[in-house]
């Protein structure tokens, strides 16, 4: 019930884009809100009870810290693949996803077949949640063509997808599409994160 | 002579003919380069201003040919200015005037169709009185407030838009 009333209180004050999230012990610490007393739990309890919530708590409740693109990166990364392969003479469409696979940004070549954006968006899709160059699953199709993501939405069996990490955390992918080959595609792909390289970290 | 002037009738004949149906469109079209300036200059505009904003720019086809996310924008916002701009697009007229539109007559046709949106902040891409594409901004706390970095990626470019 408190949570409830909370939660409206906030979408009454207008914080519209902060998320409800309550991952607290349910009951532990109360909102306070409405003149009431921010009583909790503890006070109900004995210390070492209580301690022990604390810590059990702290562990289920941490928020988690991520780095993820910017816009700014974002862009410079997909510009830097579409002009490295202009330069080898192929037109390239791109798109760059973030952490969840959303579209950071997606970029249209007019001069690449109007297939290749779909298809670098999928090629980048595919290394984001493989979290693997798309070539690797291209590769496994081909061992396997029942592979049983194969047949998932947005996944394309298809080189020229590169996952953007920072250390071991994978925080987005760019795909590549236009270039005769896949390889191409890739190493395209790859000037692009090489570009910001300074940035991802 | 009557041979020649005959010819040269046939020939002026076959000339109309072809401009009335076999002639190819000429158009100009948005490049890479430029879509992705205007975008990107409408999102750093509003950021400058304080304001997280996505930009869509769409082609002549009303198709995607930019799709940027501003950092930390709220997540329809790359949605809204899609159909921002493809509602400037479509109208070949500021999106905000399909929102005074509908504020008029709120049963208007358009309003069904699929994408229009009647909201501020879209203009469409003019070269010589052609509409070539349409840039859409959302994000912004007003519509007017997109609208003006919308025009701000316009001006960016305008060098290159004829």
């Amino acid at each position: 019930m408190h949570k409830i009333r909370a939660a409206r209180t906030e979408i009454g004050n207008g914080l519209r884009d902060v998320p409800i999230r309550t991952k607290q012990a349910p009951g532990l610490v109360r909102p306070q809100q409405e003149g009431h007393m921010p009583r909790t739990i503890c006070s109900t309890m004995g210390i070492s009870l209580c301690v022990m919530l604390g810590s059990a708590a702290a562990a289920q409740a941490q928020l988690l810290t991520h780095r993820d693109l910017s816009v700014a990166t974002a862009t410079t990364m997909a510009m830097a693949a579409i002009e490295a392969c202009k330069s080898q003479g192929y037109n390239v469409s791109a798109h760059v996803l973030g952490r969840e696979g959303q579209v950071v940004v997606a970029i249209r070549n007019p001069a690449a077949g109007f297939g290749t954006f779909e298809n670098s968006m999928k090629k980048a899709y595919t290394a984001r949640t493989t979290r693997a160059p798309s070539g690797k699953f291209a590769a496994a199709v081909k061992d396997n063509p029942n592979a049983a993501q194969f047949f998932l939405t947005n996944f394309v069996a298809a080189q020229g997808a590169l996952p953007i990490t920072v250390g071991n955390d994978v925080i987005g992918a760019i795909g590549i599409s236009g270039a005769p080959g896949g390889d191409k595609d890739e190493a395209c792909a790859k000037a692009g994160i090489d570009r910001v390289a300074a940035q991802l970290r | 002579m009557k041979m020649i002037t005959i010819a040269g009738g046939l020939a002026l004949l076959g000339a109309f003919t072809a401009s009335a149906h076999a002639q190819l469109l000429t158009h100009k079209d948005l490049s890479v380069t430029t879509a992705v300036t205007i975008a990107q200059t409408a999102v750093q505009t509003c950021k400058a201003q304080g304001y997280n904003v996505s930009a869509n720019v769409l082609g002549r086809s009303g198709e995607v040919l930019v799709a940027m996310r501003g950092d930390d924008t709220g997540p329809h916002t790359l949605e809204n200015s899609m159909k921002k701009a493809w509602t400037a697009r479509a109208q070949r007229a500021p999106s905000v005037n399909f929102a005074n539109a509908v504020k008029m007559n709120p049963t208007i046709g358009a309003i069904h169709l699929t994408n229009m949106v009647p909201a501020q902040g879209g203009l469409p891409i003019m070269v010589d009185g052609d509409v070539i594409g349409a840039v859409g901004v959302s994000g912004a706390p007003g519509g007017d407030k997109d609208e003006a970095c919308a025009k701000a990626g316009l001006d960016k470019v305008a060098a290159e838009l004829r």
